[in-house]
């Protein structure tokens, strides 16, 4: 707790990640309270510009963008997070071990890590979609996201945890008797955080633009509010061109805050857990 | 930072030049000289081949400008419809319908120079039965026991069974079987292989370049144009250059269109349009006011799989269709723009004439049974409250006159009713536990509304519209974006209700044979199966099978026709396998800074949709601007 | 040297696995499709025209045959594998009777063109700036473009595009909004042609520009500033090697590593990213193709812009890894 206020007093990024995020937060639990159905259209006046009566403008289906916004900023940090969470573990394991390991494991687990890289994700989403077509629900389709989306960051944390078999420090734990599991874990883990952290940042950016890409294409379900499906709907009906520009400005502004609000806490974390500090206090 | 100062300055300065590097949009040839018509991209570029299947390059000019045949028919009415191109006159029947004769017309030559004669038209026929592979092969393979030419401007098809509607194979609503180059062909060893490139015109235009990845493709004018058809009938056309391109997103349509670089648009969204209308002083519509719209002779409907329960019931359907607001669904797809249809035939074309002003009376004093009491559930003032609803907005450009209204807004559709929906359903053993409804064996009632998406943005926005009212009722309504798979999910049966149409329309012409045929019952499939195109809402019924079994044995031009239309369109409304919604509008705007004399609801002498083989009519009668 | 052949050997072996696998996995996925391309073209040859039921029937006989559709998993596998092995994808069915190998061959050059010179500029001015702003971490012009940066980066690659077209095709109308030149003009190397080319693709590259230079800017950066507090790093400043050469040679070339595997990921995910830009910008490229193969379930276009797609990612990839060790000597061969 401490820790927190001292960070908050003495760390302006951190400070700002902070009112980013909370304004985030507080826009997901305001969509809990919604007077109107997120799904239903024609509510309020359509087209109407950001006034004092509907902070954000109104779109041509009818609908308050406020809570529109909050509805899908929650749907769409949930669709995030699932992938994000999914992914860093398999990429964390991964990468560790083969990393560590070496040789002709390394070899095999990064053929493997490569094979699935190489296959290009957006057609395989796609054709996955057209396979499950009603089954395609969104946690479904979050998990097949996630099994696509750690092979970059594996190879990122493997070329480190490469670097890391070499230090002496390792082969000080080895010749400790300690076990492999421990070492990656207590040992090597730290390391790879700073990587970790920024990696789930791009795992983030990365999981809502496929939201977005997939959304764009009509390839969800277009009635579930979500930060794509705004967009989707602001295209169908020519946003841009006819001038309602604030239906694809609100999400694209929020969308922003949002890494904005990621990147500056993970870049204040990393300074707060950066791992010499760690080695400084094990003596290493 | 030095560095940075410097990126900031080169980027300034690019910005800066950016002007001076414009360059022209069609390079080589002058704009005024060339009509621009959004266009298809062709995956196979390099094919001309007409007649063998081949992907989508088809519809970017070589069916519309290199392509003729007998007849076309103007599917927006008119003051005669009825075009006879390679024809003289209109088919020559014998009593029986058994064989067919057509006169042909002299001095029309190919591209190259050859003369066109009957041997083409019998070579024609004759290849395309001889490769099923072809396109209409099988209708001829089907339909003609022998082609003959007893001379050079006459051919006789016999046909193996009587066929009043045979013609039609040759009459060019949208497309129709085209006439082949025999002195080509003859040599060409496998004809479905072959890519017919460069190809020889029996039209006004002739090939002038194309880009192999199938962006754009540039036709040129004839310079013996006076020995076509339409050199003949149509004098002398202004536009020298067409350009079939492809044009991107329906924003980027916009833009292109504003910026004078795309003439013809085949379709955008209502909001783009309208955005048009108000900001571009050169475009011009359809419709010079609200909704500009173009209304296709198409009727996109809510469609019921007959085979499924509870759809079989037709007071399911019934209910369904009463607990819709169609003001809602009308705002909600077109924003107000829609014209809309209680008839299963689109009110487009000379519809309105043929069959829904003579049915106004008969609508209005249908009776439905709810099983409790009779309703009339016609409602037709839904012009005039459309009109109201949109006045506010856009004023003076609404028409007045309440029969410009009728043919602007529809004649007519049934009123929202939840109370004789309620008894409809109560009829067909549904019962309401709470705010929801559940089937007779206690099930809750779901329904999945299916929409392609994405191509048909308006049809998206209907379901969505729909799907929201069914559930405010108690009706568990989802919406199912099917994409590409939507053509196969109506075909195998695999929907239980779809925003789309299986019901087209001739446009200029009465007959309904045109979709009506193919909704006969020996033709339907067993769901899983797939069903031939049209009756996709496997509709059966043996008063529907009489009507069409009469309709075969009567001359294309019997006045029977609109009786036995009428009698079709009477059942429809009795049974509602699909509930007719609205002629499907396209919003297309032309750009009035290079071309004027665009066909429009006071003018409208053509199609002017870029696909349709009729545009050719469109485009050898624009007028060069004059500045 | 005979070390390095023995690398080299077994790089190569593990680039024929990528290739296998990926093309078998691929091809299966295909095959799970939905989407049957004899549907898709009786459906466009039948949604406007005249139908006959009877003739649709005898229409799509012909078509299974035309488009050797028929035959077991196990055979169409074999018959695609050879067909891969020369090269020779078969027909395209939506392009039909066009070899896909040639529909791919026009779309390539685009396709490879824009990507490689946009994720090179995007790489090189990401890695540069991240570095710097990683180094000088107090200065305040690097955070206001570190800021900028960040906050085009979560942008969807669709809306950047479609911001550049409005502001450069509407709203100041200097620019060109589609297509890879312009029309009626003869590809070749004239003036003309190549100065057509770069002005219309000056908007699709800027947008992947864009887009692709907060992640380089932001991983640059992080691992930067972690870099300049190792020892090494300290000793170096506290030894008097002058900043430049700290920077370049103690600082950057480190933070190189994951940089450089990093691109040769993103070279190889070419497609991904096209997807959208050619999709925007209706530029003529192989990500376009593979949407409007995918629509048309033309699958054995699909499969040929998969299967490309793999080969060109595992050969990025059997390249860096080769170049590796000269990189980064703490690597050890074998």
């Amino acid at each position: 707790m401490k820790i927190l206020i001292d960070l908050l007093r003495y760390n302006r990024e951190f400070l700002l990640g902070s009112i980013c995020i909370a304004i985030i937060l507080a826009l997901v639990v305001a969509s809990f309270f919604a007077p109107y159905d997120e799904m239903m259209t024609y509510v309020v006046i359509p087209d109407m510009p950001p006034s004092a009566e509907y902070w954000l403008g109104t779109n041509s289906r009818g609908q308050d963008l406020f809570w529109q916004l909050a509805a899908s900023m929650r749907n769409t940090l949930m669709f995030g997070v699932v992938v994000a969470l999914v992914s860093r573990v398999i990429a964390i394991a991964v990468g560790l071990v083969s990393g560590y390991l070496g040789g002709r494991v390394d070899q095999v687990i990064m053929a493997i890590n490569d094979t699935l890289n190489a296959l290009p994700n957006i057609p395989i989403l796609l054709l996955l979609v057209f396979v499950l077509r009603d089954q395609m629900s969104w946690p479904i389709l979050a998990v097949t996201a996630a099994l696509l989306g750690w092979q970059h960051d594996s190879r990122l944390i493997r070329s480190v945890a490469l670097s890391l078999r070499n230090r002496e420090f390792t082969r000080h734990a080895v010749f400790s008797g300690m076990r492999t599991g421990k070492i990656l874990w207590r040992e090597h883990l730290p390391y790879v955080m700073p990587i970790v952290f920024y990696t789930t940042m791009n795992n983030l950016i990365w999981a809502i633009g496929l939201e977005v890409t997939l959304s764009i294409l009509g390839f969800s379900d277009i009635n579930r509010p979500t930060i794509g499906g705004m967009i989707y709907w602001a295209n169908a009906h020519s946003a841009m061109v006819a001038g309602i520009w604030w239906w694809i400005a609100v999400p694209m502004v929020f969308v922003v805050i949002l890494f904005l609000g990621l990147f500056m806490l993970a870049m204040s974390v990393n300074e707060y857990i950066d791992p010499r500090s760690r080695l400084a206090r094990m003596g290493a | 930072m030095r560095f940075l100062k410097t990126v900031a300055v080169a980027a300034v300065a690019t910005l800066l030049a950016l002007p001076a590097i414009a360059q022209d949009f069609i390079a080589g040839i002058p704009r005024n000289e060339a009509l621009i018509i959004q266009g298809p991209t062709a995956q196979n570029a390099d094919w001309f081949n007409i007649w063998a299947p081949g992907g989508g390059a088809t519809t970017n000019g070589a069916q519309q400008l290199s392509a003729d045949t007998f007849w076309f028919i103007n599917p927006e009415g008119g003051a005669n419809p009825w075009q006879n191109a390679l024809a003289t006159e209109p088919p020559i029947y014998n009593a029986d319908f058994t064989e067919m004769t057509v006169k042909l017309r002299q001095g029309v030559y190919w591209s190259d120079g050859v003369e066109f004669t009957a041997d083409d038209v019998v070579y024609t026929v004759q290849t395309l039965i001889d490769h099923p592979g072809m396109n209409w092969a099988a209708a001829f393979g089907v339909n003609v026991e022998s082609v003959e030419a007893p001379d050079r401007d006459t051919v006789v098809f016999k046909l193996k069974a009587p066929n009043s509607r045979f013609h039609a194979l040759f009459t060019v609503r949208w497309n129709a079987a085209w006439i082949m180059p025999k002195h080509i062909f003859e040599k060409v060893e496998d004809p479905l292989a072959y890519n017919f490139n460069p190809p020889v015109s029996l039209s006004a235009y002739v090939l002038h370049s194309y880009d192999k990845a199938g962006n754009w493709t540039i036709w040129k004018l004839r310079d013996d144009w006076q020995r076509t058809t339409i050199g003949m009938d149509w004098g002398q056309p202004q536009v020298k250059y067409v350009v079939y391109r492809a044009a991107g997103n329906p924003e980027a349509r916009v833009i292109e269109q504003r910026n004078h670089n795309l003439d013809v648009i085949n379709d955008i969204t209502p909001e783009g349009m309208f955005s048009i209308m108000k900001d571009n002083p050169s475009a011009a519509a359809w419709l010079s006011g609200f909704p500009f719209a173009h209304p296709d002779p198409t009727l996109p409907s809510v469609l019921f799989n007959t085979k499924k329960a509870p759809f079989d019931n037709k007071d399911v359907r019934w209910a369904l269709a009463l607990l819709i607001d169609i003001r809602a669904v009308a705002l909600g797809s077109y924003r107000g723009a829609a014209n809309l249809s209680a008839l299963a035939t689109p009110p487009t074309g000379s519809a309105p004439d043929d069959y829904f002003v003579p049915m106004q009376d008969w609508l209005t004093n249908f009776e439905l049974d709810t099983g409790t009491r009779k309703i009339k559930p016609y409602n037709p003032n839904i012009a005039e409250e459309l009109a109201k609803m949109v006045r506010p907005q856009w004023g003076d450009q609404i028409p007045t006159d309440p029969e410009r209204l009728k043919r602007t807004f529809g004649f007519g559709w049934w009123k929202q009713d939840v109370q004789a929906a309620t008894e409809l359903l109560q009829k067909a053993g549904f019962t309401k536990q709470g705010n929801r409804w559940m089937k007779p064996d206690g099930t809750p009632f779901t329904i999945r509304v299916q929409v392609e998406g994405d191509a048909i943005p308006t049809l998206a926005r209907a379901g969505t519209a729909i799907a929201q009212q069914w559930s405010q009722a108690g009706i568990d309504a989802k919406v199912d974006v099917a994409g590409p798979t939507n053509g196969q999910r109506l075909g195998t049966g695999d929907f239980e209700t779809a925003i789309f149409w299986t019901i087209e329309t001739w446009g200029g012409h009465p007959d309904l044979s045109f979709f009506l045929d193919s909704y006969h019952s020996e033709f339907i499939k067993p769901v899983g199966e797939i069903q031939p195109p049209r009756n996709l809402q496997r509709w059966e019924d043996p008063r529907l099978d009489e009507i069409i079994e009469r309709n075969r044995t009567v001359a294309f031009d019997a006045p029977e026709v609109k009786q036995l239309g009428q009698d079709f369109l009477k059942l429809a409304v009795e049974e509602m396998p699909m509930i007719p919604l609205m002629a499907y509008n396209k919003f297309a705007p032309f750009d009035t800074t290079y071309w004027t004399n665009y066909p429009s609801i006071d003018n409208p002498y053509s199609a002017s949709g870029p696909f349709w083989s009729n545009i050719r009519y469109m485009v050898v009668s624009l007028k060069a601007a004059t500045p | 040297m005979h070390g390095f052949l023995i690398y080299l050997t077994k790089r190569v072996g593990q680039f024929l696995f990528v290739v296998f696998t990926g093309v078998t996995l691929a091809f299966l996925i295909a095959h799970f499709s939905p989407v049957d391309p004899i549907e898709q073209t009786v459906a466009l040859l039948t949604n406007f025209g005249s139908t006959d039921p009877r003739s649709v029937e005898l229409l799509r006989q012909s078509l299974r045959e035309l488009y050797g559709t028929d035959g077991s998993l196990l055979e169409q596998y074999f018959t695609f594998w050879s067909r891969v092995l020369t090269g020779d994808f078969g027909p395209s069915l939506s392009a039909f009777p066009t070899p896909v190998s040639t529909v791919i061959g026009r779309a390539l050059p685009w396709t490879v063109g824009l990507l490689t010179l946009a994720t090179l500029i995007a790489w090189t001015l990401g890695n540069l700036l991240g570095a710097l702003a990683g180094y000088f971490r107090n200065n305040r012009a690097l955070k206001a473009v570190g800021v900028f940066v960040m906050s085009m980066q979560p942008i969807p690659t669709y809306i950047v595009g479609l911001t550049l077209i409005i502001v450069f095709g509407y709203l100041w109308p200097v620019l060109p909004i589609s297509g890879g030149a312009q029309l009626n003009l003869e590809p070749g190397f004239t003036w003309e042609y190549v100065s057509s080319v770069l002005v219309h693709g000056t908007l699709p590259a800027l947008t992947l520009v864009c887009v692709g230079l907060g992640g380089w800017f932001i991983s640059m950066r992080s691992l930067v500033s972690n870099i300049v507090t190792e020892d090494h790093v300290v000793y170096a400043e506290l030894a008097g090697v002058p900043g430049r050469k700290v920077f370049s040679q103690y600082v950057a070339r480190n933070a190189m590593l994951p940089q450089v595997t990093g691109l040769a990921l993103t070279l190889g995910h070419v497609f991904g990213g096209a997807v959208i830009v050619e999709f925007v910008f209706n530029y003529p490229g192989v990500g376009k193709l593979l949407i409007a193969g995918i629509y048309a379930g033309d699958y054995s276009l699909v499969l040929g812009v998969t299967t490309i797609a793999i080969i060109a990612v595992a050969a990025a990839m059997l390249v860096i890894d080769v170049l590796y060790p000269l990189i980064d000597p703490r690597v050890k061969l074998g």
